[in-house]
């Protein structure tokens, strides 16, 4: 029974993650599985999903600018 | 423990994204980044951030629908072109729709939902840095919940300006103004918009939703007064639930129509309406459907882009509505006129709506019209080309109703004006009721099958089929040139039967030969053969013996070689009589029609033709009198020289008075052979001739029907028969009679002068034989010598010459007065018999005051 489970948990995570990768969503399996998780859990994907958008974006900002900017003056 | 669990769970999603972030950069010089580990502050920072944001209470704007949420996705990556990455996300999707029980993912809909909104970002960021399209404000939701870690999109929408503005005020005045404008919106309203829009497609379905219901006072659907939006929206939803309205009122009397139907009172064309309001509906739905499946998007408080996502708003609802609203309206509108029409007049209705100059309109009209006429054009064309009246529901305009056979042309069929649509003029209406008349016509009293032929020819002709569907509303002109060719075909075919297989003609014409009495040498057979017989009390006289003699005459005559059945439908007619009529009272020839003929000889129009005959009759008469007279008077010139040895006083009496008798003879004799002679030939056979050629010339059986009226009219009309010549007509009668006593008076003033002549003769002979045969002659002078016999021949001459100036004064003073009114009689051809008769002026001249 608990092997079917597990059976069942990893083909839909397998799905998630094939149906990820053609929405280019950029997420690799493990943090796609964080979010089901949370998801699971009653969050809020809305919320979940701002997450994902800021936390993404802090980062490249920094690297994005610079290189865009002089190319648009 | 739950919460423990989350908080580990982000933790790791906030590692994992941070250094994901990194890594996938390879092309970037990560040298120059100073980030490039990530250091605890960091860390916590993006803790704390995410928890803030999922700590807050934002909630998806939709309601979680797991099926609608993927054909969502399906249909973006269709639009985006990638249609066959929709077709494997479909199938993934439905294994991963099918993976349920322990171990699977309870919140499907939610990891969807996820993967969706991701996604988007994902394809905006990537878009972004390239794009062209000035991007006009930021979405709400990110300025909301970004506190200050947005600056880039903002920043590079300062290029605008023109200058690069690197100062942070700017955005943060503009994002704090979002701010303060989406907590004003939601002050405002109870009700999100997203919400209201779903409530407004509902109440487009006939639905009550949760806000929008619909109101029985203000008749209408309304948002309830409790509610408190802006007035603006409450406007607005107001406005857009119209349609909702209309659409309660159409979808009503369609179901209400069908649910009727069986009690026979919608009729087909009622029937074709349902359905066709049913089609539209039907695009109507599909409509609603697909602005469902778009108000399943969140509403963003400002557009993003110019071609932004296809959600829906209230506005945006009331631009989609803006067509279906017109059609609605016109649907409803047509609901309302049709709710008492049927058939042709509903038809009729509908197409009085339909001169429309919008496109829009006149287009939608068109499609209506055509699905609503066709039973109409159905039953048109099996009319016209098989003379069925498939009408079960009385919608047709032309009625049918049981006749007997001889009034089936006149009374059989009629139109109905009512049902008459006005799309189909009078004139073509008239033209398709005569040629399934003409078909019923043939097929019931002419029991011919040649029509058949003649409509598949037409119908040929005509470029249609002679099965059905072959004609819709529209096409007129395809309907009047089969109507027409129709017509053409089987009005030529109903005039050669009627011509040909019943000579119409050769019937005409024997009717005007005997009744009306051109056959000379019969009518004076018949006259000297029934003469006798018809003196005698009308009571008495048998028809059998009538009958025997107008065999002889017939026979005698050269009626003889014509047609036996034109013979056979000759008959003697006694007319019903009174006590004290003659046997010329009451005699009249009759003409038996039959089916078919009768339709044109119908017996109001034989009671016409008896008429004719009994006048010209009643002048045969005459002039078989005047010339049996003339008979009488002839030998005198012969036997007035037996008279020699009368007194020379009796001989000028005798004289005077033959001469008074030859002169009133005369003028009576030039009278009645005058008017004989206009009757004969200016009317009778003026006005046949005129029949012949319309004859030739009739197209269909009205033209016949018409033409043969038109020739019996003007032979009534001009032999005085017709109502304004009455006076005329009873003056010509009083004049008739007048001519009768003379030729009595004559006869017996020759009989007295035959008689004085045979007593002078007697005299010198002495035959007591002759005497004896004269005994009942009331004379007792015949013994007592000659001058006894001068004496009463004196006598006798006398009174008749008195009994003679009697006549001719009450003539001459009728005739005058007879004469005098011709010329304000209304038929022209009156006055030429007046000229006629007053040819010299002899007449006018005598009378010259008048």
């Amino acid at each position: 029974m608990d092997s079917d489970a597990t059976r069942t948990a990893r083909d839909s995570l397998e799905l998630a993650f094939q149906m990820s990768n053609i929405l280019d969503m950029g997420l690799d399996r493990h943090t796609l599985s964080v979010l089901i998780a949370l998801c699971d859990l009653g969050l809020n994907p809305e919320a979940l999903a701002v997450v994902v958008k800021e936390l993404r974006k802090e980062p490249s900002q920094s690297s994005n600018i610079p290189a865009d900017a002089p190319a648009r003056s | 423990m739950e919460d423990q669990k989350v908080i580990d769970l982000v933790k790791e999603l906030v590692n994992r994204l941070l250094s994901q972030s990194q890594t996938p950069n390879p092309n970037q010089p990560i040298s120059t980044n100073p980030n490039s580990s990530i250091d605890s502050t960091q860390f916590n920072h993006a803790l704390r951030y995410a928890i803030r944001i999922l700590s807050s209470r934002m909630t998806p704007s939709i309601a979680s629908d797991e099926a609608a949420m993927a054909e969502s996705i399906k249909r973006q990556l269709v639009t985006q072109g990638k249609s066959s990455e929709a077709l494997t996300f479909a199938d993934l999707y439905s294994k991963f729709a099918s993976k349920t029980g322990p171990g699977s993912i309870n919140n499907k809909w939610a990891v969807l939902y996820l993967l969706r909104v991701v996604s988007e970002d994902r394809k905006l960021a990537n878009k972004q840095p390239n794009s062209t399209v000035s991007r006009g404000l930021p979405a709400i939701f990110d300025s909301q919940l970004s506190d200050n870690s947005r600056v880039s999109n903002d920043k590079e929408v300062g290029w605008s300006g023109g200058v690069l503005m690197v100062s942070k005020d700017p955005d943060n005045m503009r994002d704090i103004a979002f701010r303060e404008f989406a907590n004003l919106l939601k002050e405002e309203s109870e009700v999100s918009e997203e919400v209201l829009v779903r409530d407004v497609l509902y109440a487009c379905q006939g639905i009550d939703g949760t806000y929008v219901k619909f109101d029985e006072i203000i008749d209408g659907y309304a948002l309830y007064d409790s509610i408190k939006v802006p007035r603006a929206t409450r406007i607005m939803v107001q406005k857009l639930c119209e349609l909702g309205w209309l659409f309660r009122k159409v979808k009503g009397y369609i179901s209400e129509s069908m649910d009727r139907f069986p009690a026979k009172d919608v009729g087909t064309v009622g029937q074709a309406f349902c359905a066709a309001l049913q089609d539209e509906l039907t695009e109507y739905y599909k409509l609603l459907a697909v602005l469902e499946a778009q108000a399943m998007n969140p509403i963003p408080l400002v557009p993003e882009t110019v071609t932004s996502g296809n959600y829906l708003s209230l506005r945006r609802l009331s631009v989609w509505f803006a067509e279906p609203v017109v059609k609605m309206r016109l649907m409803a509108v047509l609901v309302d006129i049709c709710k008492v029409l049927r058939g042709g007049a509903m038809a009729g209705a509908i197409h009085m709506h339909a001169q429309h100059g919008d496109p829009l309109v006149h287009d939608f009209m068109k499609r209506l019209l055509r699905r609503v006429c066709s039973p109409l054009f159905e039953m048109v064309r099996s009319w016209v080309l098989e003379g069925e009246l498939e009408d079960v529901f009385s919608e047709f305009f032309v009625v049918g109703q049981p006749v007997k056979a001889e009034s089936l042309w006149r009374e059989g069929y009629r139109l109905h004006p009512g049902m008459l649509p006005s799309f189909i003029s009078p004139s073509l209406a008239q033209r398709i009721l005569r040629t399934g008349k003409s078909i019923n016509f043939l097929r019931v009293c002419c029991e011919d099958r040649g029509w058949a032929d003649a409509a598949t020819e037409a119908a040929a002709a005509a470029g249609t089929t002679t099965g059905r569907g072959g004609l819709g509303y529209g096409e007129t002109d395809a309907l009047e040139l089969l109507v027409d060719e129709a017509a053409k075909r089987i009005d030529k075919h109903l005039l050669d039967v009627i011509y040909n297989r019943y000579k119409f003609k050769d019937h005409c014409l024997a009717i005007k030969q005997y009744l009306l009495l051109g056959q000379g040498d019969f009518v004076q057979y018949l006259m000297d053969i029934v003469g006798p017989e018809l003196s005698e009390p009308a009571n008495t006289i048998s028809t059998f013996k009538l009958a025997g003699l107008l065999e002889t005459a017939i026979r005698s005559s050269n009626a003889q070689y014509d047609d036996r059945d034109i013979l056979d439908r000759l008959r003697v007619k006694m007319m019903p009589h009174n006590t004290g009529d003659r046997g010329w009272d009451v005699f009249s020839l009759e003409y038996d029609a039959r089916v078919p003929l009768d339709t044109v000889f119908t017996e109001s129009v034989m009671s016409r033709y008896l008429r004719i005959f009994n006048f010209l009759w009643k002048l045969r008469r005459v002039e078989h009198a005047l010339i049996s007279a003339w008979k009488t008077m002839k030998p005198n010139c012969i036997t007035s020289r037996s008279f020699i040895k009368l007194q020379q006083a009796v001989k000028v009496k005798l004289l005077s008075t033959l001469r008074q008798c030859q002169v009133l003879w005369d003028e009576m004799n030039h009278f009645v052979s005058n008017l004989q002679y206009y009757i004969m030939f200016e009317v009778l056979e003026v006005s046949w001739s005129t029949l012949s050629n319309e004859m030739e010339a009739a197209k269909d059986l009205d033209d016949l029907l018409a033409a043969h009226e038109k020739y019996l009219h003007s032979i009534v009309e001009k032999s005085l028969l017709g109502e304004r010549s009455q006076g005329l007509y009873d003056t010509l009668f009083v004049l008739f009679d007048l001519i009768l006593r003379f030729r009595s008076l004559a006869d017996r003033l020759y009989e007295g002068i035959y008689e004085v002549q045979a007593r002078s003769t007697d005299d010198k002979k002495k035959l007591s034989r002759q005497l004896s045969s004269r005994s009942t002659e009331p004379g007792s002078w015949v013994s007592e010598g000659r001058k006894a016999l001068t004496q009463h021949a004196t006598k006798f001459l006398s009174s008749m010459s008195q009994e003679l100036d009697d006549i001719g004064k009450k003539y001459s003073s009728l005739l005058t007065g007879f004469i005098s009114e011709l010329p304000v009689q209304q038929h022209i051809d009156l006055k030429f018999l007046l000229f006629r008769l007053d040819f010299t002026e002899f007449y006018s001249q005598s009378r010259p005051n008048t």
